[in-house]
């Protein structure tokens, strides 16, 4: 089978503006964060970060009790999104015989850790010897794509992908194969992930990468490529896309967001969490030649940019490198300034965030930078310091470099109207 | 607490079922108890009434077999 051509036909987000997707990108491109202070009083200890979370997510509403019964918090937030991507794609929730190809590929980067967190307690703070039977196949990684392909019938592979950061990009990487090589003619792909478990956050808050913040400041909290941003925010969610064969989508008079090019993977291969622009380069350079693109063809970058000292001016770095003279007009934005550091579902929130630029012709900004404010070392790129409309976007990329020196790119073309 | 209010209470926790539709000749099939869900109203049962179901169990099919065998348990476990 030769390479096909690979649609987006479906979008769908539990999003922290508690809005629909249209919200979710007019908030985006206005440069409103969505992070706000959270405080957690029923812990050991009380915790106070920033996070984003989700607070207009009611699961029963989006999927019925008996099915909230069965999952953990991350894969509500997956089968909501999926639901959502899917009816977006007007493609029926009921499944027939003509699905068995079809397939699920789904990134986390901490599964059921809720789950894990409140059995864990409860076997060592109040002594007992045993567990509910649901927790295995509530805190199980692979969790959210078998629900996912459950409710909707897919037979086909049904997998998920942990890489850190990188989870969910890898995630829709790996479905955008199945679809262009003809294996699939439809793939729902995306990520979801929960931090706002006690002993995760505190993990994270050990690793001295998590910016601070109160009730006033933690909007502003996140602040990628400013001389004074202090670490990245947390934030939940789940977000979803249907890949869909360009032949299919056209045949069944599906609306198409955009199409999705080429994707590039590498590894440092030097160190844990230190990241290298050198590696960095590969993955740039791989999803540019998967795409058969140029980079000048490329109008726009979502950056990884989670904000921390080490990381952006590396990512910078990596971007002038494979973007040369072109790179001091390459407009280039980081969105988890607003909607936080998903882990395992950042790539998917920032692919969708991607697509929607593309198809809106308007770029999301980096919150909180400004000319000021800009670090010296992150100069060398065309910084999106507010959002920009009735630009000229063909393809863009979106970034996700992960810890374990895992690198990740995606590469999305416009369609014309 | 007695045994079918137990039953009530899960089911309209878990599933979301009115506690009218929780009667004696009702199949826990039809109430949305599959294998998993019944291993989960065991360790609810195990749990609120002090009781230990033996691993080698016929599996009740109605809700008015699983009350027979909560209370029978409960009488000799507890009695």
């Amino acid at each position: 089978m030769g390479q096909r051509r690979v649609a987006i036909t479906g979008l769908g987000l539990v999003s922290p503006y508690c809005g629909d997707l249209a919200d979710f990108f007019v908030r985006l491109t206005a440069g409103e964060s969505a992070i706000r202070h959270l405080r957690m009083e029923d812990a050991p200890q009380p915790l106070s970060i920033p996070f984003a979370g989700c607070p207009g997510f009611d699961p029963d509403a989006a999927l019925g009790k008996p099915l909230v019964s069965m999952t953990d918090r991350f894969a509500q937030l997956a089968v909501a999104a999926a639901f959502s991507a899917w009816d977006d794609a007007g493609l029926p929730r009921a499944g027939d015989e003509s699905r068995e190809a079809w397939g699920v590929s789904w990134g986390t980067a901490l599964g059921g850790t809720l789950t894990h967190e409140k059995v864990y307690r409860d076997l060592w703070l109040k002594g007992r010897d045993r567990l509910p039977p649901l927790t295995v196949v509530l805190g199980m990684n692979n969790a959210a794509n078998a629900h996912i392909s459950i409710q909707l019938g897919l037979g086909g592979v049904s997998m998920s992908h942990t890489v850190a950061c990188a989870s969910s990009t890898i995630a829709i990487g790996e479905a955008f194969r199945r679809v262009r090589s003809g294996e699939a003619a439809v793939m729902l792909t995306g990520g979801s992930d929960v931090p706002q478990a006690y002993g995760v956050a505190r993990a994270w808050e050990a690793l001295r990468v998590m910016a601070p913040g109160d009730a006033e400041t933690s909007a502003a909290a996140c602040r990628p490529f400013a001389a004074n941003r202090r670490g990245l925010v947390l934030g939940e969610g789940g977000a979803a896309l249907v890949l869909e064969d360009w032949d299919h989508a056209v045949a069944r008079g599906a609306r198409i967001h955009g199409e999705i090019a080429g994707y590039g993977t590498s590894c440092d291969h030097s160190h844990l969490v230190r990241p290298e622009a050198a590696g960095q380069v590969r993955a740039l350079n791989a999803t540019l030649a998967d795409a058969g693109l140029a980079a000048a063809d490329i109008d726009y970058v979502n950056a990884h940019g989670t904000a921390t000292a080490e990381g952006d001016p590396v990512e910078i770095a990596a971007l002038r490198t494979v973007f040369g003279e072109h790179a001091e007009t390459l407009p280039v934005s980081a969105t988890k300034s607003m909607h936080g550091h998903l882990l395992g579902a950042a790539g998917a929130i920032e692919a969708i965030a991607t697509v929607l630029a593309l198809r809106e012709q308007a770029i999301p900004p980096t919150a909180n930078l400004t000319p000021d404010t800009l670090d010296p070392a992150c100069r060398g790129v065309d910084h999106v310091f507010s959002g920009r409309h009735g630009v000229k976007l063909r393809a863009a990329l979106s970034n996700s470099f992960a810890f374990g020196g895992s690198n990740a790119v995606l590469a999305f073309r416009a369609v014309a109207p | 607490m007695k045994s079918i209010e137990l039953i009530r209470n899960f089911l309209a926790a878990r599933q979301g079922i009115e506690a009218t539709k929780v009667v004696p000749e009702a199949l826990l099939a039809d109430l949305g108890v599959d294998s998993l869900m019944m291993l989960e109203l065991v360790f609810e049962f195990e749990d609120q009434l002090g009781v230990t179901l033996p691993d080698e169990l016929e599996s009740p099919k109605t809700v008015g077999e699983m009350v027979a065998l909560m209370d029978g348990l409960v009488a000799s476990q507890k009695g």
